[in-house]
């Protein structure tokens, strides 16, 4: 009689657990109708770290890179009185400051970069023309170096957001009244969230149309890299990072180009490494990885010594045996390459036609530059020497 | 009537039920491993935003991976329950059979059953934290400035991060990093402001809350130019109490336990 029902009890709760295994297999995020547009939107949307939480139609909860949580308003609005009024931002966002590059390059991809008002790059670093164009006219200001903003000057920009990575700033900026948005996270932004991030940052706009018209085309950028390398015989080994003076800096595995050499039937070899963005490893560990290695992507760029490989190895002689400066490729970004994320479609399928140049004839590079052996004017003077 | 929930009671209170939930504790926890592993991110909102608005966002939404969670829930009342009905009847059978001893050695035979309820107090503890704590998330103080607390009149200044960095030669990763950052807080209440040193794991305590420190910044002295910041969890957690006298409770039982161990049973051996 007591095993009998205790067989049911086991039973049921089995049935239990399978059903809601059920559940959560076929379950959708409810969708929200956006009264303005007519729109269908998922109530909630997790983007990596972030997340935004549509609670009603006058009012978004998003939490940002730190897990900070912000409250988005109408602009009409009246201020809620259940949260820190530093949390509160009123959208569409009009005026705003950035950081980072991806940020600024995200604003693009939305279509708003006539928000920004200050940068912390000087002008003569920017290859984006509406932002060199809004230096010129004064409409956008250099705030200073990231690690000195001009604080004076940010507050007569009178912004009503920034976006940045610095959390250090959030005291003083709370003084001023700016609510802060952090746009990066503890952990490297994986594929999908690099991708989506776009649609983190358009509830700030009301933009969300062009984030996912954004989003589908990325992710058939995605579906044609995975289409012609899905027969690809030869799977190239990748390392992603440098040596510096005295740190060691790769890009992990759980990082979104780590996932993308994976996703384009290559091996990356810092695959195991877990963590931040440019996270620092031992040279040991660089070293070993490197030994069968055969592409290496630096991230110096041309100014800052990655003009050949002969450079890179005079740079930092403990590389100069690693596998692609022996016998592979190596490759340094373009300076125009870390303000392109709204051209992140181009660069994943410039990345996949470096990794299997067989399944891209005739691709052109537009955002990385393969390192010759020895630099230009060196195989100039070499060829004179011979003469 | 009375039969039907004598009938129940007894079921709810039985052994198979408590070998069957701890077997079913196992597989969803074993489940649960995998799913935290790989999809950390989905939990840890779980910290700071509390239960309910977990559940009906990052819970409900990733059911798939976080179907575990609701699980255990489940299989965590129903331990407590059968855990209190088990412990309940043999505590009445114990109080109406007494036996020689007097009082002392009652005490002493109920050590297990002190330790059960101390279980139930521990389990509910965490779930008052869950549903009931106020997180004030990702709080960030530079040198010099403060926050206010909020419902109180108390304010946090930080007055200088003095961190201790790795000096020894045995981990040369480690060499010349942080590995203890100390905050010095001063704690103002108006009345009478005092100064606390603020660490990993050595959380502060003022006005009903607790501060944790979080994150900060430099982990060093050299590499990027990190300008000092300290960021900070703010919690207001009256689940603390409950589990805190849940395992003293639990002590209280095993030291009865282990004192009629050695006094009774090894003695008469």
């Amino acid at each position: 009689m007591q095993s009998t029902t205790t067989r049911r009890l086991l039973g049921g709760l089995i049935t239990l657990m399978a059903l809601i295994t059920l559940w959560g297999c076929n379950r959708e995020t409810k969708p929200e109708t956006d009264k303005a547009t007519g729109e269908q939107r998922p109530a909630f949307l997790q983007i990596g770290a972030f997340s935004i939480n549509r609670i009603s139609p006058t009012r978004t909860e998003v939490r940002d890179g730190a897990g900070r949580t912000l409250i988005l308003i109408p602009r009409a609005a009246p201020m809620p009185t259940d949260c820190n009024p530093n949390q509160v931002v009123r959208v569409p966002v009009q005026r705003v400051v950035a950081y980072g590059d991806f940020d600024i390059a995200t604003l693009r991809a939305l279509g708003v970069l006539e928000t920004l008002v200050g940068v912390t790059r000087s002008e003569e670093r920017w290859y984006i023309p509406e932002i060199k164009r809004g230096m010129e006219s004064g409409k956008i200001v250099y705030l200073g170096d990231a690690s000195s903003i001009d604080f004076e000057r940010l507050k007569q920009q009178q912004p009503e957001l920034v976006l940045t990575w610095d959390p250090s700033i959030i005291p003083l900026l709370d003084q001023l009244h700016i609510p802060t948005v952090i746009t990066t996270t503890p952990q490297a932004m994986c594929l999908n969230a690099r991708m989506r991030f776009v649609q983190f940052l358009a509830p700030f706009y009301h933009k969300e149309k062009e984030a996912d018209a954004f989003f589908a085309r990325i992710d058939a950028a995605l579906r044609d890299i995975r289409a012609r390398t899905a027969g690809v015989a030869h799977q190239p080994k990748v390392m992603w990072g440098d040596v510096y003076e005295k740190r060691v800096m790769v890009e992990p595995g759980n990082a979104w180009v780590g996932e993308l050499v994976g996703l384009a039937q290559s091996d990356y070899q810092f695959e195991d490494v877990f963590g931040t963005s440019c996270i620092e490893i031992t040279v040991e560990r660089f070293l070993y990885s490197g030994q069968d290695a055969d592409i290496f992507f630096t991230y110096r760029t041309g100014a800052m010594g990655a003009t050949s490989k002969a450079a890179l190895a005079k740079l930092n002689p403990l590389i100069k045996n690693i596998g692609p400066l022996q016998r592979g490729r190596v490759y340094a970004p373009l300076p125009h390459y870390t303000q392109s994320a709204d051209k992140l479609d181009e660069i994943l399928t410039e990345i996949s036609a470096i990794l299997h140049p067989e399944v891209y004839p005739g691709y052109r590079l537009r955002y990385f530059v393969e390192l010759p052996d020895i630099d230009p004017v060196a195989a100039k003077e070499t060829s004179h020497d011979r003469i | 009537m009375t039969r039907l929930l004598s009938l129940l009671w007894h079921k709810l209170g039985s052994i198979n039920l408590t070998v069957a939930l701890c077997l079913l504790l196992t597989v969803d926890l074993v489940l649960g491993y995998f799913c935290l592993n790989r999809h950390t991110s989905f939990f840890i909102p779980l910290n700071d935003m509390g239960l309910i608005p977990w559940m009906q966002t990052y819970g409900i939404n990733n059911l798939l991976f976080t179907g575990w969670f609701f699980l255990l829930l489940m299989l965590l009342a129903g331990l407590a329950v059968n855990t209190f009905a088990c412990t309940t009847s043999r505590v009445i059978q114990l109080l109406r059979a007494r036996g020689p001893g007097g009082r002392q050695r009652l005490a002493l035979k109920l050590a297990p059953h002190i330790m059960h309820y101390g279980l139930i107090v521990i389990l509910a503890g965490y779930l008052c934290s869950y549903l009931c704590t106020e997180v004030l998330t990702s709080s960030t103080l530079a040198p010099g400035t403060h926050l206010s607390l909020p419902g109180t009149g108390g304010q946090v200044s930080l007055l200088a991060f003095e961190p201790e960095y790795y000096l020894g030669e045995r981990l040369a990763f480690w060499k010349g990093e942080v590995i203890t950052p100390n905050a010095r807080l001063l704690l103002s209440d108006g009345v009478s402001p005092r100064e606390a040193m603020l660490s990993v794991n050595q959380p502060v305590r003022f006005q009903g809350y607790s501060f944790h420190l979080i994150n900060f910044a430099p982990k060093s002295p050299g590499g990027m130019k990190m300008k000092t910041r300290i960021d900070l969890h703010i919690r207001k957690d009256p689940g603390v109490g409950l589990y805190l006298a849940g395992m003293m409770l639990f002590t209280l039982g095993l030291i009865f336990y282990v004192y009629e161990w050695i006094v009774y049973r090894e003695a008469h051996k």
